[in-house]
């Protein structure tokens, strides 16, 4: 670990700023406790204090002066713990354990006082306790002083400061080496996202964070963090995909535009036909090449969609709306062809979706059903909720059908991009409905049709189902 | 009719002069937004032909800016965008029609001089009269040569379409486009089917038949 750039990492300085709040209270708890136990020892000593004057009085005003002599010299032997001095009404010491009153300049009545009592131990040490006492003037004029060391409770308080400080001490340590683990787990833990970060960076996106199943936050982290990258490398995947579809879907026929031209060239060169036509011709490729393009470009945005999970421009509408509309647009070119065209659409169909390429889906499949099947034929087209609550789209034409083995495969070239998207007109169609059903979450069915209907058959029925609005 | 390009693209832009000129017009092209703008301010245009991305002042800007100006001359917005929210936001711009790149020539001549003809019929006609064929908005009856013409809801508003635009090449594009408000191609004609039920209605029993075909083009309505 390097220690320069500790004081520079998130969790250290958490860890500081912590302990430096600890320290803080800590040390408030220690002045509290102290000015309490100090406030605490003075009370006590002013009680004992205020009994023994009291005692002392009362041997006084019962027998006098000397009898009040005799206790205190009696009590100076006997009780170390407290501090006596008798002075007669001419202001001579008479007897005590003080040689002067501590309060020097006392004018009468009764005085409390604290102050620094110097005291020689056995060993020799001076120590100065903090003392208390009281001095009062007796009825003969005589002045009596009690006072008691505070000195138990200073080595006390002195004690408890010590080992607070003691205390203090463990805790700044202990908290410094907890931030230093801390703050080394988590950069351990952030050096494994930030790596991965640079990685991605760098441009490998394979890049995955290791994930130790800790079920912790940056475990949590380095998931989303995979799970996002997951995604992201999916859809990169699914673009690069659709590059190499559209093309392999313009290079076919930007051949066959080239070969035809060329043909057209050697034509009009050899006087078979005019330049005009020539160009015709070609000018007949380029739409041809455009309407490619346009589905092409198509497919590829909503299969880039389809990786993420949006449609695009997606409105809610009613899917009867949509089916009734076609069923106007291609019922005439329907009855142009020789076929019964027919629609039944339930209403209230209510769909979220991108109207425009559901219509151009259907659209297709509708143009499918007419281009297959033979005059006097029928093409009907459907739009029901089924009893599951998804809303079907349904054509079923009296064409020659899919054989049901074939389906499979049939379905897969909606979805599948495969060499058959080269061939013009449904090949591309066909994908583009398969690409808008996935951009939906939709599926395509294909199933059998009418049975022999006018001598043809057996037809095919292929519905589109999608999910209904919630 | 005097039309203004506004497009960066030289080669498409010649193209485009030389197309529209031949078409009988009187052009003046202008490489940006910036100098579109200002052509756009000496007045006297009918139509503006406004290219959606330019260096400098884009289409969008100039025809938002246009329009702040009081200019209500029609715009045709070209682009290479042709998603639905693209068509959106050049529409709420300001422009009139949307024409997606690339095009054919004769898309976008039927579209210029569609737009001049909206600015003249912009009056609130009740009664649409195209040589003997008469259209009666309010009542939704259709007579030809006084002989009452039944038509379905489609119908009326194809025949609608084609008589603002009489005299004029529309494209099959544009009637899906305008008509149906569909923006896709169909693979199977459609619209042809439409337009010959329409022209077995109109034309049929009269000695002129009023809904013609333009090659390479689509129909056109004549009187």
């Amino acid at each position: 670990m390097r220690l320069p750039s500790l004081f520079r990492r998130t969790p250290f300085r958490l860890t500081l700023l912590f302990l430096a709040l600890f320290a803080t209270a800590a040390a408030a708890v220690l002045a509290w406790v102290y000015v309490a136990s100090a406030h605490e020892a003075r009370l006590r000593a002013e009680e004992a204090v205020r009994t023994e004057v009291t005692t002392l009085t009362g041997i006084y005003d019962a027998r006098g002066f000397d009898a009040l002599n005799m206790a205190v010299i009696d009590r100076t032997l006997s009780r170390d713990n407290f501090l006596y001095l008798l002075i007669d009404a001419e202001g001579n010491r008479v007897t005590g354990s003080l040689n002067v009153s501590p309060i020097q300049d006392y004018e009468g009545g009764t005085v409390w006082h604290t102050f620094p009592m110097t005291d020689t131990l056995p060993d020799g040490r001076v120590v100065r306790p903090q003392s208390r006492g009281v001095q009062m003037t007796l009825r003969g004029g005589e002045q009596l002083f009690v006072g008691q060391s505070l000195g138990d409770t200073e080595a006390y308080l002195e004690r408890l400061t010590q080992a607070l400080w003691g205390a203090m001490g463990i805790v700044v340590l202990l908290g410094l080496i907890g931030g230093l683990l801390v703050s080394r787990n988590l950069e351990r833990a952030m050096g494994r996202l930030n790596r991965t970060v640079l990685a991605v960076q760098d441009g490998d996106l394979k890049a995955r964070v290791p994930v130790r199943g800790s079920g912790d936050e940056l475990d949590e982290l380095g998931q989303g963090l995979n799970g996002m990258l997951d995604r992201l490398e999916a859809s990169m995947a699914s673009i690069r995909h659709a590059g190499d579809a559209i093309a392999h879907d313009l290079r076919s026929p930007l051949t066959r535009m080239r070969a035809k031209l060329e043909v057209a060239l050697i034509d009009a060169e050899a006087g078979k036909v005019s330049g005009t036509e020539a160009l015709e011709l070609a000018l007949v490729e380029a739409d041809d090449l455009l309407k490619t393009f346009n589905t092409v470009l198509a497919i590829a945005r909503l299969q880039a969609a389809a990786g993420s999970g949006n449609i695009p421009d997606a409105k809610r509408f009613d899917a009867a709306d949509l089916a009734a509309d076609l069923a106007e647009l291609y019922e005439p070119a329907g009855e142009d062809k020789g076929l019964e065209f027919s629609a039944e659409i339930e209403r209230g169909l209510e769909i979220i979706g991108n109207r425009p390429f559901l219509t151009q889906a259907l659209a297709n499949i509708i143009d499918n059903a007419i281009k297959y099947t033979p005059e006097g034929g029928a093409v009907k087209l459907r739009a029901r909720r089924r009893s599951s609550g998804e809303i079907e789209f349904s054509v079923t034409d009296t064409g020659p059908g899919v054989p049901e083995e074939d389906r499979e495969r049939v379905i897969e070239r909606f979805v599948r991009l495969d060499n058959s998207r080269t061939e013009p007109g449904s090949g591309l169609g066909l994908a583009l409905v398969g690409a808008v059903m996935e951009a939906h979450g939709g599926r395509i069915q294909l199933d059998e049709g009418p049975g022999v209907y006018n001598g043809h058959g057996p037809g095919l029925r292929v519905a589109l189902v999608l999910a209904p609005a919630p | 009719m005097r039309i203004l390009v506004v497009e960066d693209d030289a080669e498409a832009a010649t193209a485009m002069v030389r197309g529209l000129t031949e078409a009988g017009h009187d052009v003046v092209h202008a490489v940006d937004g910036a100098f579109g703008l200002l052509e756009a301010q000496k007045g006297g245009y009918d139509v503006y032909v406004v290219d959606r991305m330019m260096p400098r002042l884009d289409g969008v800007g100039m025809v938002e800016t246009v329009r702040k100006n009081g200019d209500q001359t029609p715009v045709l917005f070209l682009s290479a965008l042709g998603e639905v929210e693209d068509r959106v936001t050049g529409l709420q711009a300001g422009a009139d029609d949307y024409l997606v790149k690339p095009y054919a020539f004769a898309e976008l001549i039927a579209r210029v001089e569609a737009l001049s003809r909206r600015r003249e019929t912009g009056s609130v006609a009740t009664v649409l009269k195209v040589g003997d064929l008469e259209m009666n908005l309010i009542s939704r009856e259709v007579h030809r040569a006084g002989q009452e013409i039944d038509l379905q809801p489609r119908e009326f508003q194809l025949l609608e379409f084609m008589m603002r635009h009489a005299g004029q090449s529309v494209t099959r594009t544009m009637l899906l486009e305008k008509v149906w408000e569909y923006h896709f191609d169909p693979q199977t004609n459609v619209i042809d089917v439409h337009i010959s039920r329409l022209r077995s209605k109109i034309d049929k029993g009269f000695d002129k038949a009023m809904l013609q075909t333009v090659r390479g083009a689509g129909y056109r309505l004549e009187a």
